[in-house]
């Protein structure tokens, strides 16, 4: 009796088991099922009426676009532009999903290996573009209506190694030296224009306990864009045309210059400033207990939204002299561009040509108090009007970013990687040159 | 008539209708068919990326495209190239600090701990559970938290350190490189202790306490019963955390990369092999072109770890036969 409920209990379970998973397969494959024919599903009627069916069937299907971006912080702006280009083309709906922007780059990657996910990504700029680009797995814009109004310089970020032309130019990104006016003011600090005023102001901002630059050290990047802020009056663009052209190195003493300002700074800087976060120095900086702050302009936006009382002005360089030049570094953000993969390649360009207009450039201007790249866009933040025409007059790339991107792993990681090195005294100034040298000699060749 | 037992048994197998040979072996397939979705996990997610990536060892990049068969250049380049061979050299130092430091802090003290625990102390589930703990945390988060503790301006423990009198012992303790990764390794080894405390537990429960007590009568000291006694008789726990320490020494990634960044800084003073991975396999987007030589590293990654863990068990077996 026992053995025969024992056979029972057993074939009941396999029989249960087996239910299971075909319950599990049924539902697998109803979901492909759904997943295949689902705008057809939506279409049909619940309620029945045929009337009502074939009214609906006349209306086009409408098209998702999924845009990958590595600006969590410009969620809000972007969905208020989103909703702006879904009124002016309904049956287009395009959602915004960004990623942390050190995470974005390896989300990216295996999301276009596997050739599915995004039909719209943002592309990092100059190099870091090109490697997507040539990989083929973008479309070229060049067609687009818009695109051709926009500076060729801004499109140079996005060009792949065919000259085609294959994101949209979003913004026009600046390195700047920021100041709070209220911590100058209050302690009665003359505002440095110079590299020697600046050595001078500092040493008196010690004095009175004051952090004359907050610089944060342990994201490596951020040294190399200071670098590129204080190191633009030391070599000069024709430095830059001699080092493209093969005429000059690194060692030149123009660029070694630069490298030795980077070493001077160190006592502006905060103590164990090579432990620190970017967002440490930034409270430092808009809790008034750092008077400068060195960042690129996009730096702006977060500043008004935790501190809007902050009185903030923005310097573009320290001349080498009394009158001398003081350029503004600047350099293109990152642009759009639409995945080959995609399945809806017209509508993708669609948003493009809005992303190329100028109502959005003034809409993106407006909003995120940045610099658009689009032509004819009027800023209204008084900072990013200054940044702009400052931009406009007087401007200079960022050098280890625009030109020395290329290498595994890239000459601009290799020098600020070496600049960590030289804070730490684990290299000489000697040393970051020529470790940024040989790395550079890996890859570069010279342009004619 | 009665029956014997033997009988009863004769006449069952001939009355009650018997399973077939077929029928055993078809039940025993189609039970086979519940380990398959586990089984295709396993190669999806296990094997399949593995052998991707030894197939990408062999060939050029463009991007993120594959080119050429190169043969063994990715290799060659790996370990002849700069800078890609300091890099490697230095990451795999850093690998075995990191090993040695655990072993030492992790081990050591967990197995210390465990005896306490074993000891039939006041509270030992309590102490157990409170050492267990951090193993409930995601890996990032304890990497997040410590970042914030270790802070050199308004971290909990210098300030504390400055609270109690002690501000010079305040320590840029990442930002230093003579302290950076062996703070990492501390961190790890209040992570994991707790882990490792179980597994020594469960070793030392093994031990029968009559060898105690007859070494006691035999006049054992303490000392004597913990060196001759308890530790070889606990080799079985030892070696399997000793090697599981190993592989998680080589494998570390999560915690360096969430205290460190990617680069291991400062200027690479808390680089490890899986960071050194990360940058030339994903780093691409920025610019690199290096996933067949990430996926070279990834292959002698897998080669260290597969032949030191082999060689370990082959040495711990061998002294268990010895015993």
């Amino acid at each position: 009796m026992n053995e025969g409920t024992d056979v029972m209990k057993k074939k009941l379970m396999l029989l249960a088991a087996f239910l299971l998973t075909g319950i599990f397969l049924l539902a697998a494959c109803s979901e492909k099922n759904n997943a295949e024919t689902g705008t057809k599903t939506e279409g049909e009627t619940p309620s029945g009426t045929e009337g009502k069916t074939e009214e609906k069937a006349e209306v086009k299907d409408p098209v998702e676009l999924m845009m990958y971006s590595w600006r969590p912080e410009d969620r809000e702006a972007y969905e208020k532009f989103i909703k702006e280009f879904e009124d002016q083309n309904p049956g287009i709906t395009v959602t915004f999903k960004p990623y942390k922007s050190t995470e974005y780059g390896t989300i990216l990657t295996n999301a276009l290996t596997a050739g599915q996910g995004p039909d719209i990504i943002q592309l990092r700029p100059y190099d870091g573009a090109t490697s997507i680009i040539d990989a083929e797995y973008v479309v070229p814009l060049d067609d687009i209506e818009g695109i051709n109004d926009i500076s060729d310089e801004y499109l140079t970020a996005a060009r792949g190694s065919d000259g085609k032309v294959y994101g949209v130019p979003l913004s026009l990104n600046a390195g700047v030296i920021f100041y709070n006016k209220d911590v100058f003011e209050e302690h009665g600090f003359d505002l440095p224009t110079t590299w020697d005023e600046l050595l001078k102001v500092g040493e008196e901002m010690k004095a009175k306990s004051i952090v004359p630059i907050a610089q944060a050290g342990k994201a490596a990047y951020l040294l190399s864009l200071t670098h590129s802020v204080i190191g633009a009056t030391s070599y000069d663009q024709s430095y830059i045309d001699d080092l493209l052209s093969g005429k000059a190195d690194l060692s030149d003493e123009r660029f070694v210059e630069s490298v030795k300002r980077m070493e001077q700074l160190e006592g502006l800087f905060p103590k164990d400033f090579i432990a620190l976060d970017d967002k440490d120095t930034q409270a430092l900086f808009y809790t008034n207990q750092a008077a400068m702050y060195i960042n690129g302009s996009y730096r702006l936006e977060t500043f008004e939204n935790t501190n809007p009382d902050m009185n903030i002005g923005i310097l573009p360089s320290f001349a080498s002299e009394k009158g001398g030049e003081t350029p503004l570094v600047t350099w293109v953000d990152g642009s759009y561009a639409v995945v080959k993969a995609s399945k809806h390649q017209e509508e993708a360009k669609k948003f493009m040509e809005f992303m190329a207009s100028k109502e959005f450039g003034q809409m993106f201007s407006d909003d995120l108090a940045r610099i658009s790249a689009i032509p004819g866009v009027e800023p209204k933040h008084e900072l990013v009007k200054e940044m702009t025409e400052l931009g406009e007059k007087n401007p200079t790339p960022y050098l280890m970013l625009v030109y020395l991107g290329g290498g595994s792993p890239t000459t601009k990681t290799t020098f600020e990687n070496a600049l960590q090195g030289l804070y730490i005294k684990e290299l000489t100034v000697d040393g970051v040159i020529e470790e940024s040298q040989k790395s550079m000699d890996k890859w570069f060749e010279p342009m004619n | 008539m009665v029956l014997k037992e033997q009988e009863v048994v004769e006449v069952q197998e001939k009355v009650l209708p018997k399973p077939t040979k077929n029928k055993r072996s078809m039940k025993r397939h189609f039970l086979h068919l519940f380990l398959l979705p586990a089984l295709i996990f396993y190669v999806g997610f296990q094997v399949y990326p593995i052998l991707t990536a030894f197939v990408n060892s062999f060939y050029s990049f463009k991007g993120m495209v594959r080119q050429d068969f190169i043969g063994l250049e990715n290799f060659i380049r790996l370990f002849t190239e700069e800078p890609y061979n300091t890099i490697f050299t230095n990451a795999f130092g850093h690998n075995v600090i990191y090993f040695i430091g655990t072993v030492v802090t992790k081990l050591v003290l967990a197995f210390a701990l465990a005896l306490l625990i074993n000891s039939k102390i006041k509270g030992r589930e309590f102490f157990k559970a409170i050492f267990f703990m951090p193993k409930l945390l995601s890996v990032i988060v304890v990497g997040f938290l410590f970042s914030l503790i270790l802070n050199p301006t308004n971290g909990a423990l210098n300030s504390f350190l400055k609270m109690v009198g002690l501000a010079e012992w305040a320590h840029p303790w990442l930002g230093d490189p003579k302290t950076a990764l062996y703070t990492i390794i501390l961190v790890n080894s209040w992570y994991g202790i707790g882990f490792a405390i179980l597994i020594f537990l469960a070793g030392l429960q093994a031990i029968p306490e009559e060898i105690y007590e007859a070494a006691k009568i035999d006049g054992a000291s303490g000392l004597k019963m913990l060196l001759q006694i308890t530790i070889p008789m606990a080799m079985p726990s030892i070696m399997i955390m000793t090697i599981l320490t190993f592989i998680g020494s080589f494998e570390t990634f999560e915690l360096v990369f969430a205290m460190q960044g990617s680069s291991g800084g400062p200027y690479y003073s808390t680089d490890v092999l899986a960071l050194f991975f990360y940058r030339l396999a994903f780093g691409s987007v920025d610019g690199g072109d290096a996933i067949g030589l990430g996926s070279a590293l990834a292959v002698v990654l897998f080669l260290i770890i597969c032949t030191a863990t082999a060689i370990s068990l082959f040495f711990f077996k061998r002294k268990e036969i010895e015993q």
